[in-house]
C-alpha cells in the first residue's frame, strides 16, 4: 500500500513541477554542447532473497538516481560523450567517458574509444529506466552468480555450496573474503577499448575489442588479453528486428596465475556468450525477446573437479501494450537455467535455476515524466529465500 | 531512515532542475481569432483585414537528440524543423466567426525523422492526417489536455487521422524518436495565421472593430498588439518578438 501512496503523492507533485522542467537536451554553445538527465526513484519492498540486488548493497528495486550525459560535438567528425551517474544519492561513478570518431561524416560509420557501450545484447538499455518496460533488469543483465573473478572454488562442492548466494559469495582459492559475483551480462558499468559501428542499409553491425569480459567490464585490464565482442541486427521490416550477438575473452584475474597448477595462465580461462533476439511492433503492441548462452571455463584444482565449462542459459520474452494515450501494460518472463555439475552429493546445477515474472503498469504525467507500478514474482531452485513477490513503484524523469 | 532519504532526495531533484531550467514553454491556449490567405494580398478585403510581417528577433534552436551515450554509434541523419514560422491570431473574434462550418483537412507529414510542418494550425472540428514518409517506423502521439491521442506504430506508406475536436494547442511527439516534436494549434475562430518563412501574415475579413492580436513562438505567446480595423481596407501592423 505504501508504494501506492507515495506513487500517487510524487505523481502531483510531477505534474506540478512538470510545467518548469526541461523537456528536451539542453543544447549550448549553438549545439556544440548537449546534456540530458535521467532522473529516478524506485520504492519498492526489502528484498530479502536478495533478486534484484546488483551487488551487496544495492537493489535495483530501491534506488534513487541521477544520470546526466553530456556529448561535445567538435566537429561533424569528433564527439566526446559522457555519463555521470550518483546512485542511492552517495555513489558517483563515471559510467561512461568515449570518443566518438565518424572519419566520413555523410556515412554512418563510427569508432568509439575510451569506456565504450555495451555491444552484446538486446536489453543493455534496460538499466535506463525510461527505456526500460518494467522497473526490474533482466535476471540474466542483473542477476549475481557466484563465480567472481578473483576467487574460484576448489571442487565442484565449493562451487555448489554457493548455490543461490551470488550476493555475496566466497571461494577458498584467491581473495577468499566475501563479496558479490558477476552477473551474466553486466550492465551495472561500460567496459573500456575499442568499438566500431555501421550501417549498411537494414543492416546494423558493431565490434568491439575491451579490457574486461561480458560479466566484468573494466577499466583497466586484469588479465592481459582482450574481450573481442559484436552485434548483428537485421531490420526485416519496419516493425520487425532480429538480431545476434557473440562475446570471448578471458574472465578471471592475472592474480590467480599462482594459484593454478601446471603453469596454466588465468587468461586462458575464457567466457563465451552468443544470444539472438527479436523485437516485433505493431500499433499498440511492442514484443521481445532474447535468448542466451554464455560459458565459463574454469581450473579443474581439485576432486570432485570442475571438468568442464559451467554454462547459463536465458530466455527472455517482453511486451507491452498501450492501453491508452500514456498509460501501457506491460510484461517480462525470463528465466536462468545452469549446466549440471557432479559433486560429492550428486548431481545438480551449479547454480540455483530462477524465474521471474514481472508485470507494470506505466502512467506518463507528461511526455517525459513517468510514473510505474511493478508486482515481480520470483521462484529459485535453491538459496535461502527459494521465492518471493515484491511490489515496487518508480517515477522517472528525463529530458 | 534510508526511505526518508529517498524521499527527500527526489523531492529535491525536481527542485535543482526547476532552477536550472532555462526556458519554460508555457503555451497559453489560443483563445479565440480569419484564416490567413496571402493568395489574396493585393485585394481588398470585403470586411476588413490585418496585415504585417512578425519580427523574430531570436530563432529557437532545433531539438537535438538526447546524447546517445549507450549507442555504439551515432544516428542517422535528420531534417531539421523549419522554425522560422509563428502563428499570429486575435485573442478575441466576433460572435459570428464560431458560426459551424464544414470541417476541413489537414496534413502533418514525418519525413526524415521531422514533423513537416513544424507548427499547423487548424481549426476546431479539423482532421490532422499524419503519414509516415520514412522507411522507419513512427509513432504519433500527444499528452495535450487539448487532445491526447496516441496513433501506435505504423510504418511507410500509411497514415493515421486525429480530429481536432477543441480549441488550444497541442503538442506532437514521437514515441520512438524523442527529437520529433511539432505544434498543432487548434482556433475556435478563423482569424489565425501561419507566417511564412520571411515572418509576413494575413487576417483577412476581420469586422471592423478593435482586438488584440497576438503573435505566438515556439510554445509561447510573446507579443500582444491592440489594432483597429476599418471596413474594406487592411490595417498593417510590425510585431517584433524578442
Amino acid at each position: 500500500m505504501r508504494p501506492l501512496i507515495l506513487l500517487a503523492c510524487l505523481a502531483i507533485a510531477g505534474e506540478v513541477r512538470a510545467q518548469s522542467l526541461p523537456a528536451e537536451p539542453v543544447s549550448v554553445a549553438n549545439g556544440r554542447f548537449v546534456f540530458g538527465a535521467e532522473v529516478f526513484a524506485t520504492f519498492g519492498d526489502e528484498d530479502p532473497g536478495f533478486f534484484n540486488y546488483t551487488d551487496y548493497e544495492y537493489s535495483a528495486f530501491r534506488n534513487v538516481r541521477l544520470a546526466v550525459s553530456t556529448e561535445l560535438r567538435l566537429s561533424r567528425r569528433l564527439q566526446v560523450l559522457a555519463e555521470l551517474r550518483l546512485d542511492h544519492g552517495d555513489d558517483l561513478s563515471p559510467y561512461a567517458l568515449f570518443v566518438r570518431v565518424r572519419p566520413w561524416p555523410d556515412r554512418r560509420f563510427d569508432l568509439q574509444v575510451g569506456r565504450v557501450p555495451p555491444s552484446f545484447g538486446a536489453f543493455n538499455k534496460t538499466v535506463y529506466a525510461y527505456s526500460n518496460l518494467v522497473i526490474g533488469q533482466p535476471l540474466a543483465y542483473q542477476y549475481l552468480l557466484s563465480i567472481k573473478p578473483d576467487a574460484i572454488p576448489g571442487n565442484a562442492d565449493d562451487l555448489l555450496r554457493m548455490r543461490g548466494r551470488g550476493w555475496l559469495s566466497d571461494f577458498p582459492v584467491g581473495v577468499t573474503r566475501s563479496s558479490p559475483g558477476l552477473p551474466v551480462v553486466n550492465t551495472a558499468r561500460f567496459d573500456t577499448g575499442v568499438q566500431v559501428h555501421g550501417v549498411a542499409g537494414p543492416v546494423e553491425w558493431t565490434g568491439a575489442v575491451t579490457t574486461g569480459s561480458l560479466s566484468d567490464p573494466r577499466v583497466g585490464d586484469n588479465n592481459g588479453r582482450p574481450q573481442f565482442s559484436t552485434r548483428i541486427v537485421a531490420q526485416l521490416a519496419p516493425g520487425l528486428r532480429i538480431g545476434g550477438s557473440a562475446a570471448h575473452g578471458p574472465w578471471l584475474d592475472s592474480a590467480l596465475d599462482g594459484a593454478i597448477p601446471d603453469g596454466v595462465r588465468a587468461r586462458e580461462f575464457t567466457q563465451s556468450a552468443v544470444a539472438a533476439d527479436v523485437e516485433l511492433s505493431q500499433g499498440a503492441w511492442l514484443a521481445r525477446a532474447e535468448i542466451l548462452r554464455s560459458a565459463w571455463n574454469l581450473p579443474a584444482l581439485g576432486t570432485p573437479a570442475i571438468d568442464a565449462p559451467i554454462v547459463a542459459r536465458s530466455l527472455i520474452v517482453e511486451g507491452r501494450y498501450r492501453l491508452w494515450p500514456g498509460v501501457s501494460v506491460s510484461a517480462r518472463g525470463d528465466g536462468l537455467w545452469f549446466s549440471d555439475v557432479a559433486g560429492s552429493a550428486g548431481v545438480q546445477p551449479w547454480e540455483a535455476n530462477q524465474r521471474r515474472l514481472e508485470t507494470a503498469l506505466s502512467v506518463s504525467i507528461t511526455r517525459n515524466l513517468i510514473a510505474k507500478l511493478a508486482w515481480q514474482r520470483n521462484l529459485r531452485q535453491g538459496g535461502r529465500v527459494r521465492r518471493d513477490s515484491l511490489i515496487a513503484a518508480q517515477l522517472v524523469y528525463w529530458f | 531512515m534510508r526511505g526518508a532519504i529517498s524521499i527527500v532526495a527526489i523531492l529535491l531533484v525536481p527542485l535543482a532542475f526547476a532552477m536550472l531550467s532555462l526556458e519554460a514553454t508555457h503555451a497559453p491556449a489560443p483563445a479565440a481569432g480569419f484564416l490567413g490567405n496571402r493568395a489574396g494580398q493585393s485585394s481588398r478585403p470585403a470586411a476588413g483585414g490585418i496585415r504585417g510581417r512578425l519580427d523574430l528577433r531570436r530563432l529557437a534552436g532545433p531539438t537535438e537528440r538526447r546524447p546517445e551515450v549507450a549507442e555504439p554509434g551515432a544516428g542517422g541523419p535528420r531534417d531539421l524543423p523549419d522554425l522560422r514560422r509563428g502563428v499570429v491570431y486575435l485573442e478575441q473574434a466576433p460572435r459570428a466567426a464560431f458560426d459551424e462550418r464544414e470541417p476541413a483537412r489537414a496534413v502533418m507529414d514525418q519525413r526524415n525523422e521531422t514533423f513537416v510542418p513544424h507548427v499547423l494550425a487548424v481549426m476546431v472540428g479539423t482532421v490532422v492526417d499524419f503519414p509516415n514518409s520514412d522507411r522507419t517506423y513512427h509513432n504519433v502521439f500527444s499528452l495535450s489536455r487539448v487532445k491526447r491521442f496516441d496513433l501506435g506504430r505504423y510504418a511507410a506508406g500509411r497514415s493515421k487521422s486525429v480530429r481536432m475536436d477543441r480549441p488550444g494547442i497541442v503538442r506532437v511527439f514521437c514515441d520512438i524518436h524523442s527529437h520529433m516534436n511539432a505544434f498543432v494549434l487548434v482556433f475556435a475562430h478563423p482569424f489565425f495565421d501561419v507566417t511564412d518563412a520571411s515572418g509576413r501574415f494575413e487576417l483577412a475579413e476581420v469586422p471592423p472593430g478593435t482586438y488584440t492580436v497576438v503573435a505566438w513562438y515556439e510554445g509561447e505567446a510573446r507579443a500582444t498588439r491592440p489594432v483597429t480595423v476599418t471596413a474594406g481596407d487592411w490595417t498593417d501592423l510590425e510585431m517584433v518578438v524578442p
